[in-house]
């Protein structure tokens, strides 16, 4: 079996976010960049089904700058078998949308043809949990989204899925798109003898224009603001004034 | 930053390890004095021990560069976790460029850390002068016997074999000094007791006594007579590594400090806001990446093949005299707290200061500098 694991080079989960003065976006000159938390976990997740003997070989892809050839290799020391990035942009601030994004995965499944592709259920930057749906909508395939436990048998994926109010169980027919949510696993550290092997491992350059996608922002950024700063909160002096607040201030009880 | 791409992945990977897993263990570690074998044991799952060992022989062969920025981050988690990182990459340097083939067969073993090991030259009375050593290893057949004493050992409660610097010739002063590798379960092998110290507390260090230890052929390491000299090849990597170390503890004094100053306040606002706070903050960060880039660039020499031998002995000066002052400024910036047990930085000042005595203390590393200055001059 063979998997597709698409990765986002995001702004790393440490960093402080900085809103640009001119309200356009998050200010990313001279940050620390990392891979998509959620792609992490997509990573390992496809690295561990290789390692039971059910995945024989992954393939992971990211789109966007050629810097993101560096999270192409980290995902490569993790355990994927090779890379390929789409050169979509040379500009750092520009994100490509769920769309596009979708529709330049769909060429590289037409030509790789995986019978899985995991990918994480969004990216930490802008949240639009939108990527895997699309793509499972060009490529008619069936999805199992925000996946806390993933089993293949049979040519079919049981996905467990984290939904409101608890744990939902079904099973997709593969060819299918699964995104994941973060219980799904822990990803590894990945080990020195890892980082020097995975610089011997194949990384293919494609671009946007070749495979023929428009990559033009569709949405536009009306503003950027940082969120409100935290208030202090206030010492009670008794339970009772505690329960009358929570009644009466907050409205919750 | 100038790291290349492999680098930058390395200190990502180890600065999350010490971040998720060594950092938070350290109070602990140190308040009880414990060997951290399970933490060893997952670094050596991610090839943290060898780091310099070639793919042939079972390491993952990064270069010294890059040994050095593994050593400070992990160092930024604990020094004494980072130390044994150090011990190993010494010994195995030594194994790699001396060891036969059989004896290069321990490697995997070493690297693993089912076998432990201990460089063992230190004795009574000859601590930085190493001429002075008493221990002998007299011929006897095809082998040696052993005896003698060493003193303040890392790892000598703990190791399985010994990396031990003896006398082979009286007459022949550094000359007649050559390295055996010595099994330490080995009948009139003893050790004495473990020592409590101020810092590194981690660290095992012990005595080992010699009596009639009997040794086979392949116990010796490299050539008779060469043990002083091959000892003082690995140096110059042995005090990059050391160094790195040390940078590894001021940093992460300068975290603590940063984030405490930010956050405590006193007269109204925190104490960050306070000129006289600031300073010393100022100082400590400018301090620290002085440090590193002359660890950095001596680590550079080394790969290059350039000659090392002054930049080594600065960037051990000089780091390890800056993760003292700079911890102990560390200290004042957290005030009382700063110097209560539990608190990290009060830890982190007694970690720094044998940085300054071991691998060569910081007089002899003046010495070699200014050494060097008479010998090449002040260019170089
Ligand atoms: C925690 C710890 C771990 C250690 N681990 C090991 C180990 O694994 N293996 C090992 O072999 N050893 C080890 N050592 C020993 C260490 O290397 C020695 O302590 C060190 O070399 C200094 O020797 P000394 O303690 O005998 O001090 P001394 O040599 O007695 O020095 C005392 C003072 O005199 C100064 N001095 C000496 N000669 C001169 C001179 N010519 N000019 C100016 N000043 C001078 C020194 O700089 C120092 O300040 C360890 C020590 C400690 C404390
Ligand atoms: C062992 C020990 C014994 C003690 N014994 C006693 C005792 O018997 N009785 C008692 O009452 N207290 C005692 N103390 C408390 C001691 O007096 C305080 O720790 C000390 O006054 C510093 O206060 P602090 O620890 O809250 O540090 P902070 O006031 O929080 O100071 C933190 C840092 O900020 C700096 N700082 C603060 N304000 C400014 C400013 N405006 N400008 C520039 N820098 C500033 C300080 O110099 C310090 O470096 C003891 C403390 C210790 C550790």
């Amino acid at each position: 079996m063979k998997i597709l694991v698409p990765v986002k080079r995001v702004i790393d989960y440490n960093v402080k976010v900085r809103v640009r003065t001119d309200g356009s976006g998050v200010d990313l000159a001279n940050v620390k960049m990392s891979m998509n938390p959620f792609d992490e976990i997509a990573v390992e997740e496809a690295v561990r089904l290789k390692e039971k003997g059910v995945a024989s070989e992954i393939v992971v892809v990211s789109i966007g700058v050629q810097q993101a050839k560096d999270t192409l290799r980290s995902a490569l020391a993790m355990g994927a078998d090779r890379a390929i990035l789409i050169d979509a942009t040379s500009d750092v601030n520009q994100d490509i949308e769920p769309l596009a994004v979708a529709r330049l995965l769909s060429r590289i499944v037409e030509a790789e043809r995986p019978d899985l592709v995991i990918a994480g259920k969004q990216a930490i930057d802008n949240d639009m949990n939108a990527t895997g749906q699309m793509l499972a909508g060009l490529l008619g395939w069936g999805q199992a989204t925000f996946a806390s436990k993933i089993e293949i048998a049979d040519g079919r994926a049981v996905v467990t899925r984290e939904v409101d109010g608890g744990l939902q169980t079904i099973g997709v027919r593969l060819p299918a798109v699964v995104t994941v949510d973060l219980r799904l696993n822990e990803p590894r550290y990945v080990s020195l003898p890892s980082i020097m092997k995975a610089k011997k491992k194949p990384l293919e350059e494609r671009t946007a224009a070749a495979l023929d996608v428009d990559v033009t922002p569709r949405l536009k950024i009306v503003r950027t603001v940082e969120p409100p700063q935290r208030v202090a909160g206030v010492r009670v002096a008794s339970v009772d004034e505690l329960i009358e607040k929570l009644k009466n201030q907050a409205g919750v009880l | 930053m100038y790291l290349n791409e492999t680098q930058e992945q390395v200190r990502e990977t180890v600065q999350a390890f010490a971040d998720d897993v060594i950092r938070p263990a350290a109070e602990a570690l140190d308040r009880e004095e414990r060997f951290p074998a399970e933490i060893f044991d997952e670094m050596a799952k991610l090839g943290l021990f060898g780091i310099g060992v070639p793919e042939a022989l079972g390491g993952p062969g990064f270069d010294t560069l890059t040994y050095a920025v593994v050593m400070e981050e992990l160092s930024r988690g604990y020094a004494s976790v980072a130390d044994q990182c150090g011990l190993v990459e010494l010994i195995s340097t030594l194994l790699v460029r001396h060891g036969t083939e059989r004896q290069q067969a321990m490697l995997p073993d070493i690297l693993a850390m089912r076998r432990k090991v201990a460089y063992c030259i230190t004795e009574p009375e000859a601590g930085t002068d190493v001429s002075g050593i008493r221990t002998t290893a007299e011929k006897d057949g095809d082998g040696w016997v052993l005896n003698g004493g060493k003193i303040w050992i890392h790892n000598a409660p703990v190791a399985d074999t010994g990396f031990v610097l003896a006398r082979t010739d009286k007459e022949a002063g550094t000359r007649g000094m050559s390295i055996f590798i010595v099994d330490l379960h080995a009948r009139g092998v003893e050790r004495g007791p473990k020592e409590h110290k101020m810092g590194q507390r981690a660290s095992q260090v012990g005595g080992l006594n010699f009596s009639d230890v009997r040794l086979g052929r392949d116990a010796l390491l490299g050539e008779a007579g060469r043990g002083f000299h091959m000892m003082m090849s690995v140096l110059d990597k042995g005090r990059v590594g050391i160094a790195a170390l040390a940078v590894g503890i001021a940093q992460a004094g300068l975290e603590a400090a940063v984030d405490y100053a930010g956050t405590r306040k006193q007269f109204g606002k925190p104490i960050s806001d306070f000129q006289g706070v600031q300073w010393l903050l100022a100082d400590m960060a400018k301090d620290i990446e002085a440090a590193r880039l002359l660890v950095h660039s001596a680590a550079v020499k080394i790969d290059r093949g350039l000659d090392a031998t002054r930049s080594c002995s600065m960037a051990k000066c000089f780091a390890g005299d800056i993760a003292v002052a700079r911890t102990a400024d560390a200290v004042q910036v957290f005030g009382g707290s700063g110097y209560i047990r539990g608190f990290e930085v009060e830890r982190l000042y007694r970690d720094a200061k044998i940085t300054q005595i071991y691998e060569g203390t910081n007089q002899i590393q003046r010495m070699i500098i200014a050494r060097e200055l008479m010998k090449k001059g002040a260019r170089a």
